[in-house]
């Protein structure tokens, strides 16, 4: 079985599984409406202001929820013992973590599809005109998280208190994506010279360099 | 000089750090030194 | 056990040596004078640190590559080694900023990458006390281990590219402009007294886990052994 295949098939097991209950989406778009709301209390949102502050609160949003809602990925498979079934089936072990990868990548970008309009709604916030670009940054931004925390999320499925290790794993690795992702979102909302260009080149980067590591070490993190 | 005061604050971090961790490293080795011996011993006998 | 001994003292000399040259030999700076000695240990503890962390990141390739536990020992004194480094260095940092430019910190590309790699192996290191088998321990944490380091230039660049986007006062001017000759001695003393000390460091850290390693195999020996002899026992009495 090629790794596409087997990765689509994964993919759709993840999603059927998901969609059976959805509690990790609806817990996940909770939670990130919740960061949104909080950030109101910690600064007077003046529409100039929000402009500023508000694309740094919305990744900060979606990296705080996606690096909660990822740690089920292996986890489950874990407490389940799934992962040697898995393991046993004819596929590759990067087509599992592609599979698990493209699943994360779903639910979270169905979390910031509610999210986004809502912040904009709640802060005043126009995103007219730049929604292309936008979505560009959000998918690119989304890619690289649930790039790295899936593999994380492989990794501390073996430790202790896993559910606090994997932000603590996670979080420092994504600084550079904040970074980038946040600059980004601000070159178009606010009126400041814009570097989008280049802060989507960087993003592209983090994800092409952090997926073929991923692929390099992906037997390891399935095996045994 | 106050100056002097940070300076010599550094160099008391430079010291007390190596000083540490070198002190914790020799004595978990002090430590597990002893405690193989006595697992050595324990084959051999059993 | 003698030449532990022998190399502790050696490590407390140089230490002794780096710093005697560095607040005495060392002519006094123009602008900041006392203060700026300093920067001896400060650029010393950097170097020595970025040292170990790559030396970690190589056994960390070197033990997926090959499953030999020698190179999960390195990995883990590179890290432990490294932060502790690091640790002299954002302390020191601050001591010497304070009063020369009043502020504790800033957050530029380097101070923010220096923090963020501290932080990183903090990360490295309580990974490993999380997970209990020994191998899988040393397979996850090398992975992790590959990710960090990998992560480190982006962040410096990523910050760069920020920072020079929202200028800010440069203050950690070239440090190397312009050095006095019997300063740059007095550097290469204090960087090579370090190198010195790290190393010697680093060699017992490794050792610490080599015994590690053997007291868990002689342990494991013992308990087959009790098993073994408790099962004959048993079959003997019936």
């Amino acid at each position: 079985m090629t790794t596409a295949r087997a990765a689509a098939l994964i993919l759709a097991k993840e999603l059927r599984l998901e969609f059976r209950t959805r509690e990790l989406l609806n817990a996940t778009v909770i939670f990130s409406l919740i960061v949104v709301v909080l950030f109101s209390f910690a600064f007077e949102p003046t529409a100039a202001e929000s402009r500023r502050y508000g694309p740094g609160l919305l990744w900060i949003a979606f990296l705080f929820a996606g690096s909660l809602m990822l740690h089920p990925s292996f986890a489950r498979e874990h407490t389940n013992g799934t992962l040697e079934a898995l393991r046993m089936a004819p596929i590759t072990s990067f087509s599992i973590l592609l599979g698990k990868m493209l699943a994360n990548f779903v639910f979270l970008s169905l979390a910031e599809i509610v999210v986004v309009p809502v912040f904009s709604v709640l802060y005043n916030v126009s995103l007219a005109g730049v929604v292309g670009r936008l979505i560009l940054v959000l998918v690119l931004g989304t890619l690289g998280l649930v790039i790295t925390g899936t593999v994380f999320s492989a990794v501390s499925a073996h430790a202790r208190m896993r559910e606090l290790l994997l932000p603590i794993l996670l979080l420092p690795i994504l600084a550079p994506l904040l970074i980038a992702a946040v600059e980004a979102t601000a070159s178009l909302l606010t009126d400041e010279p814009s570097h989008y260009g280049t802060w989507v080149a960087f993003l592209a980067g983090f994800d092409v360099v952090f997926m073929t590591v991923s692929w390099l070490l992906c037997d390891y993190l399935v095996e045994e | 000089m106050k100056n002097f005061q940070n300076l010599f604050l550094a160099w008391i971090v430079v010291w007390a750090v190596f000083f540490v961790y070198e002190v914790s490293v020799a004595r978990r080795i002090a430590h597990l030194r002893d405690e193989i011996e006595r697992l050595k011993r324990q084959l051999r006998e059993g | 056990m003698k030449l532990r001994l022998a190399g502790t003292i050696a490590a407390a000399l140089l230490i002794i040596f780096g710093g005697y040259a560095a607040l005495f030999i060392a002519p006094e700076e123009r602008t900041m004078h006392e203060i700026q000695r300093i920067f001896y240990f400060h650029l010393a503890s950097w170097i020595t640190s970025f040292t170990a962390f790559f030396i970690a990141f190589v056994a960390n390739v070197a033990y997926l590559a090959t499953r030999r536990a020698k190179w999960d020992w390195l990995g883990v004194a590179g890290a432990e080694v490294g932060v502790a480094c690091c640790t002299i260095g954002l302390i020191t940092g601050p001591l010497w900023a304070r009063p020369v430019w009043g502020i504790w910190w800033t957050w530029d590309a380097r101070l923010t990458t220096t923090f963020i790699l501290w932080l990183l192996y903090i990360s490295y290191l309580l990974l490993r006390g999380l997970i209990e088998d020994p191998q899988r321990r040393a397979t996850l944490s090398a992975i992790y281990g590959v990710f960090a380091f990998l992560d480190v230039p982006l962040v410096y660049m990523a910050n760069r590219l920020w920072r020079t986007q929202h200028p800010q006062p440069v203050i950690l001017g070239g440090s190397g402009s312009g050095l006095d000759p019997m300063m740059g001695k007095v550097l290469l003393v204090c960087v090579i007294a370090s190198f010195g000390v790290m190393v010697l460091v680093f060699l017992d850290r490794y050792r610490l886990e080599q015994l590690r390693y053997e007291f868990e195999e002689l342990r494991q020996e013992v308990e087959s052994r009790t098993v073994e002899s408790q099962s004959i026992s048993e079959k003997g009495r019936t």
